[in-house]
């Protein structure tokens, strides 16, 4: 287990180190989300949406922000493997699951700190008024790690296709269809600081993020050494 | 350690949709010896060599590693017995040297990885110290780099893929002592080239035809 | 052999007048239910084994995808691309008969119910499995990674049936094997119904049996241009 841990991170380290000095990743996601966050602030503001209704289409525009810009730049890590020529040797010198596990985590990583940027700007931009902040950070935590377990199968799976184009958000987005609707109650929920409602969709949400995890230890190195 | 591991191959073949890359090709090499494998450009030695590490699939035919008398070790295990050089194969570009081999070293698990990354560098005649990132490097460091990588956790069968190509003279003149090195350490080594100096390494030969 | 054959020629003519018999008791035999606008109940002799059809292709090509993934046999390959081929016919037979259902009884074509959602939901991942098949060059690779996807897309189905429906309130009238486990359904409208069902699930047997044999050919006349 130390050993894989070790070795997953290595892998890890090395996608920040290298998505550092080129920034292709943070450089879509981020300006993707900030993009969208800045024309939905333009068009629709604070104060067009009725009080009555702005837990739930607040919370709905939030994910749908988070799920593009994760679309823009989260089959990455995968694709550039495969670009750059260096997915032979790294097939040859790491375990398949080192890989799996190392690729996850670094989408994990960059989608919690796309979050990290981007929730309290939108809070601020579209004054939205979470009642349970604790809550919303185990939304947040939940719903990304759910997001970046199934993006990061689906970008193994996309990176092994000879043509992409729009593959991976056609791919992704049926998949993460139960997950947008969970997030999305979820955060209403939060957002109008009813717990019982969080708390069905945060069991939601892990349960799903639990099968999709098992599925793709199972799955990824069928996919991976195909 | 074991002593050494054959590499087996019968009647392999290879098609890609559309087209025959090879019908059927058998060989045999053992610890102590270098095969070499020839031909014309696209008869299919990288090919070959991508089959035989096991990234592959054969459209046709086996591939059998045997470490002495232990018998077959499976094909998920092959990796964990090989270094390879070549062309098609890139290091990262955007990590220098030693960050290039001290992941590769974490990634396989080797014991003292830092001393073994500066001891590879050193033999390849490259500079730990040297900051640059891979994508500065001439085509010639470069190869010098990925040698390195494939020598790195001393591997018991070597494949090495046009391992001169880009290489100076002073380059290829230490290359060829490397391979003397691994030959004599009971190393199996598979070396695809056309280069006719390379090819009288070999103790045996295949040779693909167009 | 002959004797196979001609069972199967008995089969399809059995098929073909039970599909018929159905047609009719369907407009002839069986009421129409009260609470329905006029005759619009009997839309469910035919939408609802659709609907199941469309299912059933679907959990045939999860399982001939987890037997490619064993076996690397492509003829299990073949069942499931057949498989999923009929699925998305069926599931857009399924949507436009629940379509124009929803028309006239509640006035719209679409309103985002769980149902079809869910039917959306089939829709969509058909889409992308052959989006994916169209897009990788290798055959062995094109079958393992459509197989893995076909899997994944599994594991979320019972999110999207089973737990999306319990957050959202649904407009579609109840299913037959409902929350209390009472068929509420007249005894002649039942008998309809269950025939229905066989019917169009040999339809799917004969459909699939064929569209696989043809497609088997298809792939080795393929291997002899070579």
């Amino acid at each position: 287990m130390w050993r894989f841990l070790a070795e997953a991170g290595a892998v890890f380290v090395k996608d920040l180190r290298t998505e550092l000095r080129t920034r292709v990743a943070f450089n879509a996601l981020g300006l993707f989300a900030i993009t969208t966050l800045a024309a939905i602030s333009y068009t629709i503001g604070p104060y067009r949406i009725a009080q009555a209704d702005r837990p739930y289409l607040l919370s709905a525009l939030l994910w749908i922000v988070i799920f593009f810009a994760a679309m823009a730049g989260l089959d990455r890590s995968f694709v550039k493997e495969e670009d750059s020529h260096t997915a032979a040797l790294l097939r040859l010198s790491a375990r398949p699951l080192v890989v799996w596990g190392g690729k996850l985590l670094f989408n994990f990583v960059v989608l919690e700190l796309l979050m990290v940027i981007l929730v309290p700007l939108y809070v601020v931009l579209m004054g939205f008024q979470v009642l349970s902040v604790g809550g919303l950070i185990w939304i947040l935590l939940a719903g990304g790690y759910t997001l970046a377990v199934t993006t990061t199968i689906v970008a193994a799976i996309i990176a092994r296709a000879s043509s992409r184009g729009a593959l991976f958000s056609v791919l992704s987005l049926p998949l993460l269809l139960p997950l947008l609707i969970f997030v999305i109650q979820g955060t209403r929920a939060v957002a109008e600081g009813s717990a019982q409602g969080a708390g069905s969709a945060l069991r939601a949400v892990v349960s799903l993020g639990g099968v999709m995890t098992i599925v793709s230890i199972v799955l990824f190195p069928a996919v991976w050494n195909e | 350690m074991s002593g050494g591991i054959t590499i087996e191959f019968e009647e392999l073949a290879k098609r890609f949709d559309m087209r025959v890359v090879f019908r059927s090709v058998s060989g045999r090499v053992g610890p102590g010896e270098v095969l070499a494998i020839t031909g014309p450009n696209g008869s299919g030695k990288s090919t070959l060599v991508t089959i035989l590490c096991g990234l592959v699939r054969a459209t046709r035919g086996t591939v059998r590693y045997r470490a002495g008398s232990d018998g077959e070790i499976p094909r998920e295990s092959w990796r964990d017995h090989l270094g390879i050089v070549a062309p098609a194969m890139s290091l990262y570009e955007e990590l220098d040297a030693l960050e290039n081999l001290r992941f590769f070293a974490l990634v396989r698990g080797v014991r003292d990885a830092e001393k073994r990354c500066r001891a590879s560098l050193e033999r390849v005649g490259l500079d730990p110290e040297r900051k640059t990132q891979v994508r500065g490097f001439s085509t010639g460091m470069h190869q010098r780099l990925k040698i390195a990588q494939a020598i790195l956790h001393d591997p018991e069968v070597l494949f090495l893929d046009e391992p001169g190509a880009n290489l100076d003279p002073a380059g290829q003149g230490w290359l060829e002592e490397l391979v003397g090195g691994q030959r004599r350490a009971g190393k199996t080594i598979v070396l695809a080239t056309n280069d006719l100096r390379e090819m009288e390494w070999g103790t045996s030969r295949v040779a693909l035809s167009g | 052999m002959s004797s196979r054959r001609s069972r199967g020629e008995v089969l399809k003519w059995i098929l073909f007048v039970w599909i018929g018999v159905i047609i009719w008791a369907a407009f002839f035999y069986a009421p129409a239910a009260a609470g329905f606008k006029g005759q619009s109940s009997r839309i469910v002799f035919f939408h609802v084994p659709i609907a199941w059809v469309a299912t059933l292709a679907f959990l045939v090509s999860c399982v001939a995808s987890i037997r490619y993934l064993r076996t690397r046999s492509m003829a299990d390959d073949v069942r499931a691309e057949v498989a999923s081929s009929l699925g998305l016919l069926f599931a857009i037979l399924a949507t436009v008969t629940g379509s124009i259902f929803a028309r006239i009884m509640w006035g719209s074509y679409w309103n985002w119910d769980p149902r079809e959602t869910s039917i959306t939901f089939l829709l969509l991942i058909y889409a992308a499995y052959f989006a994916l098949r169209a897009a990788v060059a290798d055959p062995e690779r094109r079958a393992s990674l459509a197989a893995v996807y076909s899997i994944l897309a599994f594991v979320t189905v019972p999110f999207l049936v089973f737990v999306v429906p319990r957050i959202y309130w649904s407009l579609h009238p109840d299913t037959i094997i409902n929350a209390q486990a009472k068929i509420k359904m007249g005894s002649r409208m039942f008998e309809v119904l269950m025939g229905s069902l066989v019917g169009f699930s040999g339809l799917f047997v004969w459909l699939y049996t064929v569209a696989c044999r043809i497609e088997r050919i298809r792939r080795r006349r393929q291997q002899e241009v070579l």
